[in-house]
């Protein structure tokens, strides 16, 4: 007997998985759950990366810990390896969670590439999908397309130039060549405009879908930051793109601010694309996980928010606290702070007791009632919310001239409005600066994962801004401005020889 | 026809032979001697000569010159002409080419030994048996010239009777090889090196361990049974402080948590220790006929950790059956080796008794809902660790059972010298954890409710079929054999297992899963199969020049279409000097001169199934997605390389075996050198090329070396007293000389308790694997390390830079300026074994050392600072005692203070026996004995115990154990 022809029982020969039609949904919930999970097995196990302790390895929490740390918006106790170094801007190319990230973005590509590659009309006709089913399939193709532009968005506004490669690559094949940033923003801007037609109206998808909503958003966001990424503002670009949002009845701010970040916010009309979560059925030690249990500590009852146990890691520095008006929320309701027992300054970010803490996110429903699992979250991320889109148009009307400023002066006040529940807080059009936009766009969006992007946009990251302990030193210090996109990670400049290091590092 | 009477007795000792073949050569007419070693035969016509024989003895022929009373006495462990077992056969020792060593029952470490490879650790150069921890039953790592790969497995083959194990485990099992009872073991035979180890093809990169299995011997029953008793104790203590200087320490430190601290003084070490007690019984009967023998055995061991809560249990069977049929043409062996084992795991909360608070009580009678245990119930809190141990279960229950069926035949009348061999064998180890969680352990305290359980079940069983033929034929002054046979083994491993978390009763246990809220299902089904063909030739030319050469080609399922065949050759070569004219006149010096020079290539594939395959993995009903209402489970891609081939390990050996002053005076000197290509490595790929960012491929190189001097020396031998000494040594080294594809990439490995991700060793081109990856501390004028908090360097920060040495001078301390320090591999190995004899006294020790192996001290450096007493918002955690040393205040986990040299000297083993001899008018013979364990060690480690991996994390520490016993023989 010669037979060495073994086949796996306990897992799928990619031929069988795409003969049946469900697995097309299957593939594409996959490549969604890339931005929430960590592996197939919840909480942990069969994890997707292996370079990182699973939990740490998920995109939204590595997302957020690379916009939010290097900020004003938070600290964080730990003294994982790499930790302290994003709090401090002294990162390295080995930084085991700037590697993390990296290597989400691409894994979240290659699976949108492969799921590309093996929905083809002939691959679906070779398998013997019946033609029905083929428009499901093609939007499913689109939105895979917007995962993939999301990702590489990403991908060029944290790490610059990095490699660019679509489905008509292979696995195994070439190593990726590299693009620039400008050259994969353009790519992102035509990408973009080829699957506005096949994804669904303003409102219309599934919760946890995408549609045209979605499409506006990342285009906006491309638009506005397009100076930093390719040397040309298209800030009027942004603005028609964000008209449609803004213009839309499909959403609608929600009435409480604190709402929009609890257990059942899933329910909210003015999210725009939220990554889910489910206590049961979508287990993870990163997402919402962590940024519900990792600020809990001290003096708080873990209970209160809906969880098993605090982490005792995340606080706020003074510079975010100082934006509010005053730190109990009762002025501006956004502030969420929890002071009891902590201290205002930080002078050591290893004591849980220094610095307030942020519960803005609670695993608790706005009826109070505690999500399904202390554990893991129900709590979903607002990755586009409304609220963002009235601050992003507001600052590219400014900043083009090209919108319609009291428009803009107005949707900053809605914003404002629910926030001190009157107009109390209301502005004019001269209180419309970009100064004045940077601190409110603190204000609404901190830990929100738009920090570091909107800092560089302001040129308010590096050589400006000085807020506790940027720079490694307690009341901190400016930093050097090629510290404005992050280091390839030193494994990948190792492995793949068409990339070049980013310019100081 | 005459009558010939006799008795046939041991040279050395004068002890009647029981059982000694006597036949009449060239008939079929023998027999075999009784009790006192006696025996008559009728001798028919023409017969001229008698040949006597003994297992373990050679053969010996005596002219009858018409004598009717021969007594002979024969000579046992006559070097030149010991048998050793190769692998597909045995040859002369005086023949062997390659680098094998054999151990027997005799010399074997003595006590209360439940793994079998602590039978002969110590015992072979090259070979290092080191226990992994203080378990009962732990299955030691063993790596034999060092080991070969990085991510695939470094562990030797072992053949138990002819039929290749796997290697892993099953639920609920500490060591699979825990499944033969070392009182069943006969011998041992360590092929070293790839002339030995490519007839196992794949499999022999490591070195193979061919574990042979006692046989009966014909003659009438010999019962032998023995009993023994053990205890042990802990001789480790751990490092944390007590609870006085805990109080002391905190007022110092952390005075504002002093109102946290209790009134108790718990010491939570002694709490979680206790003296361990054991048992073992053995029972065997062995005996045979004229054309049969038989063994068969029945053994008990039961044996108790010194850490609370850890036991194993081993019941065993064991049955050999040989049959000569046709006039002894066909030969049939059936062998069933049977063992349950039961273990008892400790709830591993050594790390909670270093943590937990001593100022602390271990109960609180008003504590009900966590069973009147003192605990925080607080998530992050250490937990109790007596409630632990008091409270989860966690048992494993194993049952393997090998069976193989020999068939041997004898093609006398076709062609003289033609023999047939068909094995049949099967392996089936079947195991099974049932661990428990009540309620009333803290796990989840704020969830109203919690307990979990998880039931783990694993069946791995594999089928083996071997069949080859063997000539053999003497032509004038040369002789060979040659061989070619075939062979097939299939392996698969089945493990379902469930767990259940927040159960609304303690009442069922693991037995009913309805009870629990969430219940969580797994499966895995690995199947893979081993195809080969392999061939030997063995040339004798004039008993001067020996030739071996073999030749495997091995098919695996585990490798794709294109790199699924292997072809793995060696050659040696040896030349007995002494047999050499010239050399006459070294005769009365040397006993034995043979040089030997051996090259071959091995694998290794000991890599998971399916690696080069593309597969789809559904996720389970905790990672699904939301779409709408609905929750959508996922299909992922796994990350693979469709070109994923063997390791091989290409060697060189060159080895000398001497012996003086008629083998008083005996030795072996190797070297060797090894380089293992297509090294199987996780790497990280280039993004987009893969579905991950790791992926197992073939990327590297590696080198082994080392020279490795054995000797045996009979030191004093007379009738009263006797002293043999032998002792071995290994000085070796492994190098990774390339990793490719990844440029010279560095590959941080070594995770450490403290922090996730942080790593302690590096794998880098030009260096040790493992070496460790550190910053180098500053010390003060007072020899302590700098402590942190303090701007050292007056630059008016302070940062690392005040502690550790900016290595590369660019004014700041960070990744850049770690630097490769020593490995944890150690350079130089040491064993000594000393057997004396007097009168009926028997004195036996082994000493093994190791030098230049360096451990990381990962307690003291996770758990010796000042900031870890506030670790918690409401409790106070416990430092290790080094933080009064260094006054470091957070953790330097990368500090080279952490880094000591665990060079030691171990007494393994000492026993001391005492033979009555026969008793009650020759009806037994008895022997009783006392066995000490891991009496001493002659160590500057500071921590536990220095053979922890490298990375010293609070391993469960070694026992110290005596034992008292008893043999009988009938």
């Amino acid at each position: 007997c010669t037979d060495l022809e073994v086949f796996p029982q306990d897992r799928a020969d990619p031929n069988a998985v795409f003969t049946e039609e469900e697995n097309y949904e299957a593939f594409l919930a996959r490549i969604y759950a890339g931005l929430a999970l960590t592996g197939q097995q919840g909480p942990s196990g069969q994890p997707d990366l292996s370079s990182l302790d699973e939990g740490f390895s998920s995109y939204l929490r590595q997302y957020w810990q690379l916009q939010e740390l290097p900020t004003e918006s938070a600290v964080i106790q730990w003294g994982d390896a790499g930790l302290p170094e994003l709090i401090f801007q002294t990162w390295t190319p080995n930084n085991q969670f700037i590697r993390a990230m990296y290597y989400r973005v691409f894994f979240q590509v290659s699976l949108a590439n492969e799921f590309l590659r093996e929905t083809t009309t002939d691959r679906l006709q070779q398998r013997g999908i019946r033609e029905d089913f083929w428009p499901t399939v093609e939007q499913y193709r689109a939105e895979a397309r917007f995962l993939r532009a999301l990702s590489y968005w990403h991908g060029i506004d944290m790490f610059g130039d990095i490699i660019f490669y679509t489905e008509e690559s292979s696995l195994g094949g070439d190593v990726p060549a590299e693009g620039t940033r400008g050259e994969i923003f353009e790519f992102l801007v035509r990408e973009l405009d080829a699957i506005e037609d096949q994804l669904p109206d303003m409102g219309a998808a599934e919760y946890g879908r995408v549609d045209k909503g979605a499409l506006y958003m990342l285009q906006a966001k491309l638009f506005q930051n397009a100076e930093v990424y390719t040397g040309q503002e298209r800030h009027a670009d942004a603005v028609a793109a964000l008209e449609n949002i803004v213009g839309s009845d499909a959403y609608s701010l929600e009435e409480n601010y604190a709402d929009l970040f609890k257990a059942d916010n899933h329910t909210s009309d003015e999210l725009i694309f939220a990554i889910p979560f489910d206590g049961e059925t979508m287990q993870t030690y990163g997402g919402l996980t962590y940024l519900t249990h990792a600020p809990i500590g001290g003096a708080m009852d873990p209970a209160d928010y809906g969880i098993d146990g605090g982490w005792s890691g995340l606080r706020a520095t003074r510079a975010l606290v100082n934006l509010f008006p005053d730190v109990t929320g009762e002025t501006d309701e956004r502030a969420i702070f929890f002071t009891e027992g902590q201290t205002l300054e930080i002078n050591n970010i290893s004591e849980f007791s220094q610095g307030y803490t942020v519960p803005k996110y609670t695993n608790v429903t706005s009826e109070g009632i505690p999500g399904s699992d202390p554990r893991f979250a129900d709590t979903d991320f607002p990755l586009f919310r409304l609220g963002d889109a009235y601050l992003m148009y507001a600052e590219s009307a400014v900043r083009s001239g090209s919108g319609n400023l009291d428009r803009a002066v107005e949707l900053v006040n809605e914003l404002r409005e629910r926030a001190y529940n009157s107009d109390a807080g209301n502005i004019t059009a001269d209180d419309l600066t970009l100064e004045f936009l940077l601190d409110e766009r603190g204000r609404e969006l901190y830990w929100e994962a738009h920090r570091r992007t909107d800092r560089i946009r302001f040129d308010a990251f590096t050589v400006n801004g000085v807020w506790p302990w940027k720079g490694g030193v307690p009341e901190g210090r400016t930093t050097e401005a090629y510290l404005n996109v992050f280091p390839i990670p030193a494994s990948e400049i190792l492995s793949n020889p068409n990339l070049s290091q980013n310019t100081g590092y | 026809q005459t009558t010939v009477s006799g008795v046939v007795t041991d040279q050395e000792t004068g002890e009647a032979l029981i059982g000694a073949s006597v036949l009449a050569v060239g008939t079929s007419s023998g027999t075999i001697t009784d009790f006192d070693g006696a025996y008559t035969l009728e001798v028919p016509e023409g017969v001229s000569q008698l040949q006597f024989s003994y297992t373990g003895y050679p053969n010996t022929t005596e002219d009858i010159n018409g004598r009717s009373e021969i007594n002979v006495s024969l000579t046992a462990g006559e070097l030149l002409q010991e048998v050793v077992v190769v692998g597909y056969g045995a040859v002369r020792k005086e023949d062997l080419t390659g680098a094998v060593s054999t151990i027997e029952e005799g010399s074997f470490n003595r006590g209360a030994i439940v793994s079998p490879q602590n039978l002969i650790s110590g015992k072979i150069a090259g070979v290092n048996i080191s226990p992994s921890s203080g378990n009962p039953g732990e299955a030691p790592t063993v790596r034999i010239r060092g080991g070969t790969s990085i991510n695939a497995g470094n562990d030797p083959l072992y053949v138990v009777d002819g039929v290749p194990l796997e290697g892993g485990g099953v639920a609920g099992d500490r060591n699979p090889l825990n499944f033969l009872n070392p009182d069943d073991i006969a011998s041992y035979n360590v092929l070293k090196d790839a002339s030995a180890a490519a007839i196992y093809g794949s499999r022999g990169a490591n070195g193979v361990i061919l574990i042979t299995t006692k046989k009966g011997q014909s003659g009438t029953p010999r019962i032998s049974y023995r009993a023994e008793g053990t205890v042990s104790n802990v001789i480790n203590r751990q490092q944390n402080l007590s609870a006085e200087d805990f109080r002391n320490v905190v007022t110092f430190a952390a005075p504002q948590r002093l109102e946290t601290l209790g009134d108790a003084n718990t010491n939570w070490f002694d709490e979680l220790t206790r003296t361990a007690y054991g048992t073992q019984q053995n029972l065997s009967i062995s005996g045979g006929g004229e054309t049969n023998t038989y063994r068969v055995s029945a053994g008990y061991q039961q044996l108790e950790g010194v850490i609370r809560g850890a036991e194993t249990e081993r019941l065993s069977v064991n049955l050999n059956f040989t049959q000569k049929l046709f006039s002894d043409k066909l030969t049939i062996g059936a062998s069933i080796k049977g063992a349950n084992t039961n273990n008892v795991f400790d709830p591993g909360v050594i790390n909670a008794a270093l943590d937990f608070d001593p100022t602390q009580p271990v109960y609180d009678p008003t504590n009900t809902a966590f069973a009147g245990f003192f605990e925080y119930g607080v998530s992050l809190a250490p937990r109790n660790p007596i409630s632990a141990t008091e409270q989860i279960t966690n048992t494993g229950r194993t049952y393997r059972g090998l069976g193989n069926l020999d068939l041997e035949y004898a093609f006398d009348d076709l062609l003289p010298g033609l023999t047939y061999k068909a094995v049949l064998g099967f392996d089936v180890n079947s195991g099974r954890t049932n661990r428990f969680v009540p309620t009333t352990y803290a796990t989840i305290p704020t969830d109203g409710f919690s307990g979990e359980f998880n039931v783990a079940n694993g069946l791995r069983s594999s089928k083996l079929f071997d069949t080859y033929f063997t000539y053999a034929r003497d032509i004038g002054n040369q002789s060979f054999s040659l061989q070619a046979g075939y062979s097939y083994q299939d392996f698969n491993l089945e493990a379902p297992s469930f767990q259940g978390q927040n159960l609304t009763t303690d009442a069922f246990g693991t037995a009913s899963p309805g009870v629990a809220e969430d219940i969580f299902a797994f499966n895995e089904v690995l199947e893979n199969r081993l195809i080969s063909f392999f061939g030997r030739l063995n040339y004798n030319f004039d008993e001067r020049y020996l030739i071996t050469a073999s030749l495997r080609r091995d098919g695996s399922t585990r490798f794709g279409p294109d790199n699924r065949w292997g072809l793995f050759p060696s050659a040696a070569f040896a030349w007995r000097i002494l047999q050499e004219d010239f050399a006459s006149s070294l005769d009365n010096t040397f006993s034995d001169l043979k040089l030997r020079v051996g090259y071959g290539v091995t694998g290794n594939q000991e890599i998971v199934d399916y690696g080069f395959l593309s597969v789809y993995r559904f996720s389970n009903q905790q990672a699904q997605y939301q779409f709408g209402d609905r929750y959508v489970s996922t299909v992922r891609p796994d990350a693979y390389d469709s070109g994923l081939k063997w390791e091989e390990t290409s060697s060189w050996n060159v080895g000398l075996d001497f012996g003086f002053f008629n083998n008083r005076l005996s030795g072996t000197l190797e070297f060797y050198q090894k380089t293992t290509d297509d090294l199987l490595f996780t790497v990280n790929v280039p993004a987009g090329t893969n579905l991950s960012d790791r992926v197992l491929t073939n990327i590297g190189a590696l080198e082994n070396r080392g020279v490795e001097l054995s000797l045996n020396g009979v030191v004093y031998d007379r009738e009263r007293f006797g002293l043999n000494l032998s002792g071995n040594i290994t000085y070796y080294g492994t190098e990774i000389t390339r990793l490719d594809g990844s440029g010279s990439a560095d590959v941080q490995v070594g995770g450490i308790a403290g922090g996730v991700g942080n790593t302690v060793q590096l794998l880098r081109v030009g260096e040790t694997p493992y070496s460790f990856y550190l910053y180098e501390q500053k010390y003060g004028e007072d020899g302590r390390p700098l402590r942190d908090g303090v701007d050292w360097n007056d630059d008016g920060e302070t940062n690392l830079l005040d502690l550790y040495e900016d290595v590369n001078g660019d004014g700041v301390v960070n990744d850049q300026d770690l630097r490769i320090n020593e490995a944890p591999a150690p350079d130089v190995l040491l064993g000594f074994t000393a057997d004396a004899r007097y009168g009926n006294f028997n004195l036996a020790f082994t000493l093994r050392g190791n030098l230049g192996n360096y451990v990381y001290n990962n307690t003291a450096s996770n758990a010796g600072n000042l900031s870890r007493i506030t670790l918690g918002p409401t409790y106070v955690t416990n430092v290790n005692a080094s933080a009064v040393y260094t006054r470091f205040n957070s953790p330097q986990y990368f500090s080279d203070h952490y880094l000591e040299n665990g060079s030691f000297l171990r007494l393994d083993n000492v026993s001391l026996s005492y033979d009555f001899g026969r008793l009650a008018g020759d009806a037994l013979n008895l022997q009783v004995y006392a066995a000490a364990q891991n009496l001493f060690i002659l160590t500057e480690y500071s921590g536990t115990d220095p053979e922890s991996g490298g990375i010293d994390n609070s391993p469960f520490p070694r026992a110290r154990t005596f034992t008292l016993g008893a043999r009988v023989g009938l």
